[in-house]
């Protein structure tokens, strides 16, 4: 279902759950009783346009971005997807890692697998650190920098040469399946891990790892088909007017 | 039991969709979606290593499609999908699906498709236990071989090496190199000790 500007923003999380983090991440409170989504934007100074389409790409996995959807400028995207990135390290990462932890607490049959399990998420925890790091050090600064030769009336040529060194179709290439270890730490608990005793504990890891697995899939998906054709446009057109000169 | 993939290449989204509906009513069958109609369709159906392929005849009318389809997608069927015409091409379509067949029929012919596919695919090897050979060569992955490493090894192509990974990775669902190691760990084919 597309979500419109119309729609309640109650029935918005009725309809999906998994909502809840994106409003959170947009710093909207609950407690908005029957208004529209776009009254409860304004309300909480979200650009409307740019939170549909969040919204959207996060509910839909076939959703494409509109073209016309894509007024707002990157630094809103930014901002968002260095959200996101905060919300995985601050809350996401330590609630699976103190599940393990008490997992293997509680363990006496086979803690050393527990302990491998352990092992395999410290060093993600590190990879995913990795991943995010090179995008706010690198990716993030590079597209701010092109909007701002690309709205800028006589842009620096120095643009051209950060150009030369970077553009966002390398990001785009090296930009790697970082859900890939989180699906196989899935299949492990759930295909071939002996069945710790505390199951309950085993259960709450294997939904924050969905959880987690679905929204880093969205947070790439948002990277790859809102950013990148974003920047790729105002590269081309920026190749183009230098050209002209 | 082994799931029976279908792509559809179809630019109209309420074509694919019905047909990824009517796919979907059938147990034990998988559906992926392509709606791209640029260059990279090329690339895409290269790749595309899916049960069958459904597609309409027009997009294959272009010659290098052909080749591809002839060359590469050896173990792939092909599912004629028309919308208007009745015209098909010299290719070797195992069914057509026509946009006026109703349910049934669709389903119908699928199934018999699936039926076949399920037969063929419980006869080679036991689809969801890793053989002997996979398990040797899980073995090394896991003690932090490369794939040429292994290779030389075992007196084998780094090409086969690859294929018996993708083969290892499909069949336990566990994608990189230390997910597999814990894999080898639990199930005792290399001790916890040897592991890097
Ligand atoms: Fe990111
Ligand atoms: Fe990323």
């Amino acid at each position: 279902m597309l979500i419109s500007r119309n729609i309640k923003m109650a029935d918005v999380i009725h309809m999906n759950y998994f909502t809840l983090s994106v409003l959170n991440r947009f710093g909207i409170e609950l407690g908005f009783g029957d208004k529209p989504v776009e009254e409860v934007c304004k309300k909480h100074n979200v650009d409307i346009d740019f939170f549909l389409e969040i919204l959207n790409t996060f509910v839909d996995k076939d959703y494409f971005p509109k073209k016309h959807l894509q007024s707002f400028s990157v630094k809103l995207i930014t901002d968002y997807l260095q959200t996101t990135h905060d919300y995985y390290h601050k809350v996401k990462v330590p609630e699976v890692e103190s599940l393990i932890e008490n997992m293997v607490d509680s363990c006496y049959t086979q803690k050393e697998n527990i302990i491998l399990l352990k092992k395999f998420f410290d060093e993600y925890k590190q990879e995913l650190l990795n991943h995010t790091h090179r995008e706010e050090e690198v990716v993030f600064p590079y597209s701010l920098a092109i909007e701002e030769a690309y709205q800028s009336e006589t842009p620096d040529k120095s643009v051209i040469e950060l150009m030369n060194n970077y553009s966002i179709d390398i990001f785009q290439n090296e930009h790697d399946d970082i859900e890939e270890k989180l699906f196989d730490l899935k299949n492990i608990i759930i295909k071939y891990l002996p069945q710790p005793k505390d199951t309950g504990l085993c259960n709450r890891l294997l939904f924050v790892l969905f959880n987690l697995e679905q929204d880093i899939i969205d947070h790439s998906r948002i990277e790859e088909k809102v950013l990148v054709p974003k920047i790729r446009e105002m590269e081309e057109i920026l190749v183009k007017n230098f050209a002209k000169k | 039991m082994l799931k029976v993939t279908f792509t559809i290449y179809e630019e109209s989204f309420l074509i694919r969709k019905g047909l990824a509906f009517a796919i979907g009513k059938i147990p034990n069958t998988q559906v992926i979606e392509q709606n791209d109609n640029s260059e990279e369709i090329y690339e895409i159906l290269k790749n595309d290593d899916s049960d069958f392929i459904i597609i309409n005849p027009k997009i294959m009318t272009n010659n290098n499609l052909k080749e591809i389809v002839e060359q590469k997608l050896i173990n792939t069927q092909l599912i004629a999908f028309l919308a208007d015409s009745k015209e098909l091409n010299e290719l070797k379509w195992a069914e057509t699906i026509s946009i006026y067949d109703d349910q049934n029929i669709i389903i119908k012919k699928i199934n018999k498709l699936v039926g076949h596919k399920e037969t063929q695919k419980s006869k080679s090897n036991s689809p969801e236990e890793i053989s002997k050979r996979e398990t040797e060569i899980l073995k090394n992955i896991a003690l932090g071989f490369s794939n040429k490493e292994i290779a030389d090894k075992l007196f084998l192509s780094t090409h086969t090496v690859v294929t018996h990974r993708k083969n290892i990775t499909r069949k336990l669902g566990i994608k990189t190199v230390p997910g597999l190691t814990i894999y080898a760990i639990l199930n005792k084919i290399i001790d916890i000790n040897e592991a890097k």
